[in-house]
């Protein structure tokens, strides 16, 4: 349907799809969308700044805090890359708890994700049952860390917690109703037919545009490219295991579903090999305060995708400089290819595809698109214009 | 010749204050106003904990035993809060649309018979009433979306209005099938038919079907809650509605509810009939409990459609198969 005429429609940065301020502005030829334009740092927070400004330990907390969902992820990026300025290595046994921890992470942050895409076609029912069975993972967190979200596992030189003998079989029960689980879910996704109206041949993302547009994670795999962190770049203890890269080539909605779900299997199978070849041994080595000078970039397949983590060090006990690249933000351009084309109906559930995290992703900068300029303001130039007089 | 005059005069006179009054309870308290609000308001709870069940929740928990009394709650509630008419709305229509879309089911409900085999008011063509009166609230949720200038509520009413078109003409034709097979256009006679006969939805299980679907779009459920999708469009058609009138639209809502689940009851499951020594209400009642439960489990187990899909599906699936309920009656079958 088409009238002829271009209507701009805002979505966001406040809307009921969007759990997070983002904006975009959406111009739309009667139902159909025929440009966007994102615009994100409503929920700019500073923490880049902040790593700069606290010491080495502090900051794993404050890496922590990155994310809510994938919290592990960052950390694990953290720490690694310190590890490697300090030139130490985590206990094999730890980096075996690092795995078991990423994996049970993924699970729960693919498990909410299928819940909230469900939640934005309309299907509350399998929002609901998703996330009363996400709780098996989250109560497993409880167990371990004795946290649900924020588990604080990682330190620098291994992890903080072991996993004791009489978890291993909590955990693995755990791991038994999951599958089982799971395996409904994924029957479900396939076969009924209200989902699968909505979800394929919509959102799509040719694997020629994917890697044009640096698409990663799960949102990259759904474009039939076989990309991951954890086989290509291994770390932790990915290198001693063996797994599947979930890949499906229907480049649309339902293939993100799909891949979301068979990854959370795969995760299963993983956290079962970790759990029974676990190595004995200690779970981490004493650091220094002081990290010598020297700069580094690590890399973690984090549950949206790929994750960077850039660090410099000047030889004190804090980083001159801390760069966080979240998938989200290498996700934006590849959402704004998808959204052209497709309806307005269809907006929620394809923003909702690239399982956007807007806290973790938002960056500020100054630009002036009209004379092409960008600068930097420091803090008191920035008080100067915006302060109230 | 020795008629008093007088005397029969303060007869009649009584005579007609007694029927008065009568026919003002029935009207306003037992089987009228006041009985249809409890309905309303005990049918939100059936369907709210129902569905919540099926989605292994709770549910309403709190207010009364089981939070049966949580829909009055929430009505009063309403009731106290701040009420707003936005400075660029169309403030008569803003006003009025809220009392219409209350109004109408609840006077609606007055055809349908449920004391007894015979409704309140009962005519000759009250089905053709139905049918006009189900048309005239999407209208009147289209004006209350396009009265406030809001983006959302104007999508939201479009989006009424266009899934009207696809679901109105099935709807209206299967509902001929039970006038047809009782050879009557009112719904009383129908119900009458069927405690003579059999109940319809033996005879018509396929117009059941297709009725029932049609209602779900009527009372935009899922799937059919396209014009107030949430994650699309905010709250659709009723964004800008607060306070009294919020409370009105809910009250609508649910009256709308039980005019659904009546209809059900009456042109399929046989109405309220006296049923060994139960007296029809507890009949009628038992009824229109399953039918509410019936568009609660359905409203619970698919995602939403686009538009453009509800309004193909309708006109690809759901017209023939009107067409061919009728087809079958007019051959003899189910008639």
């Amino acid at each position: 349907m088409s009238y002829g005429s271009i209507i701009k429609v805002p979505f966001g940065p406040q809307h009921p799809a969007l759990k997070e301020p983002g904006n975009f502005l959406f111009e739309v030829d009667g139902e159909i969308v025929v440009d966007v334009k994102p615009r994100i740092g409503y929920n700019h927070r500073g923490v880049e700044k902040a790593f700069e400004l606290r010491t080495y330990i502090q900051n794993i907390y404050l890496a922590e805090r990155i994310c809510g969902i994938c919290s592990d992820a960052h950390t694990t990026c953290y720490t690694q890359a310190i590890e490697e300025l300090l030139g130490v290595e985590a206990p094999p046994r730890a980096r075996y708890i690092r795995v078991i921890i990423a994996e049970l992470e993924r699970i729960h942050s693919h498990a909410l994700w299928v819940g909230i895409a469900a939640h934005e076609i309309g299907f509350d029912t399998l929002f609901m049952y998703v996330w009363r069975d996400r709780e098996t993972v989250l109560d497993m967190f409880e167990m371990i860390s004795g946290n649900r979200i924020h588990y604080a596992m990682n330190t620098i030189g291994g992890v903080r917690r072991d996993i004791h003998a009489d978890m291993v079989s909590k955990i693995k029960k755990g791991l038994d109703l999951l599958e089982k689980r799971l395996k409904y879910y994924l029957n479900v996704v396939q076969t009924e037919q209200t989902i699968l109206k909505r979800a394929v041949g919509v959102g799509i993302l040719k694997p020629k545009d994917a890697v044009d547009l640096c698409a990663v994670g799960p949102t990259l795999r759904a474009s039939g490219i076989k990309n991951d962190v954890r086989v290509d770049d291994p770390y932790a203890a990915y290198d001693e295991i063996a797994f599947n890269v979930i890949t499906h080539d229907g480049c649309d909605v339902l293939s993100r579903i799909l891949v979301r779900c068979e990854e959370m299997l795969e995760s299963i199978k993983i956290i079962r090999y970790g759990l029974d070849s676990m190595p004995e041994g200690i779970i981490r080595v004493q650091v220094p305060m002081k990290v010598p000078q020297g700069e580094v970039v690590s890399r973690v397949e984090a549950p949206r995708g790929e994750l960077i983590h850039y660090a410099k060090s000047n030889g004190t006990t804090k980083p001159e400089r801390y760069k966080v690249r979240s998938p989200t933000l290498g996700n934006i351009p590849a959402l704004c290819k998808m959204l052209l084309g497709g309806y307005v109906a269809d907006i929620p559930i394809v923003l909702a595809g690239i399982d956007p995290c807007f806290a973790c992703m938002d960056r500020m900068a100054f630009v002036d698109v009209k004379k092409n300029k960008e600068w930097v303001w420091t803090m008191q130039q920035l008080r100067r214009k915006y302060a109230k007089k | 010749m020795g008629l008093d005059y007088a005397a029969v005069e303060k007869e009649v006179c009584k005579k007609m204050t007694a029927e008065t009054i009568v026919s003002m309870i029935r009207i306003l308290v037992f089987p009228g106003a006041l009985f249809l609000f409890t309905l309303a308001f005990f049918y939100e709870w059936v369907d709210r904990k129902f569905f919540a069940r099926l989605q292994n929740r709770y549910g309403p928990l709190h207010t009364g035993p089981h939070g049966i009394l949580q829909p009055i709650a929430d009505f009063f509630k309403l009731l106290s809060k701040e009420d707003i008419t936005p400075h660029a709305s169309d403030k008569l229509v803003f006003i009025l649309a809220p009392i219409f879309y209350f109004a109408l089911p609840l006077t609606t409900l007055f055809v349908i018979p449920i004391l007894s085999q015979t409704s309140l008011i009962s005519f000759e063509g009250d089905l053709i009433f139905v049918i006009f009166a189900f048309t005239l609230i999407i209208i009147t949720v289209f004006l209350a979306g396009w009265s406030s200038i809001n983006r959302f509520s104007t999508i939201g009413s479009m989006r009424a209005a266009v899934q009207m078109l696809g679901y109105e003409i099935p709807m209206g034709l299967v509902m001929v099938g039970p006038a047809i097979a009782a050879g009557s256009l009112s719904i009383s006679r129908i119900v009458e038919w069927q405690s003579l006969n059999f109940w319809l939805i033996l005879l018509q299980p396929l117009g059941f079907a297709v009725f029932t679907v049609c209602l779900l779009a009527e009372l935009q459920f899922v799937p059919f809650d396209i014009p107030e999708a949430e994650t699309e469009i905010v709250a659709g058609w009723r964004t800008e509605f607060s306070g009294r009138k919020l409370a009105l639209l809910r009250l609508g809502r649910d009256l709308e509810l039980v005019l659904a689940s009546a209809l059900i009851t009456s042109l399929y499951l046989g109405g309220s009939q006296q049923f060994w020594l139960i007296p029809p209400i507890v009949i009628f009642l038992v009824k229109t409990t399953f039918a509410v439960m019936l568009l609660s489990l359905l409203r619970a187990v698919f995602a939403r459609f686009r538009i453009d899909q509800m309004l193909s599906g309708m006109w690809k699936y759901l017209l023939p198969l009107a067409a061919l309920q009728i087809i079958l009656i007019q051959l003899g079958l189910g008639g």
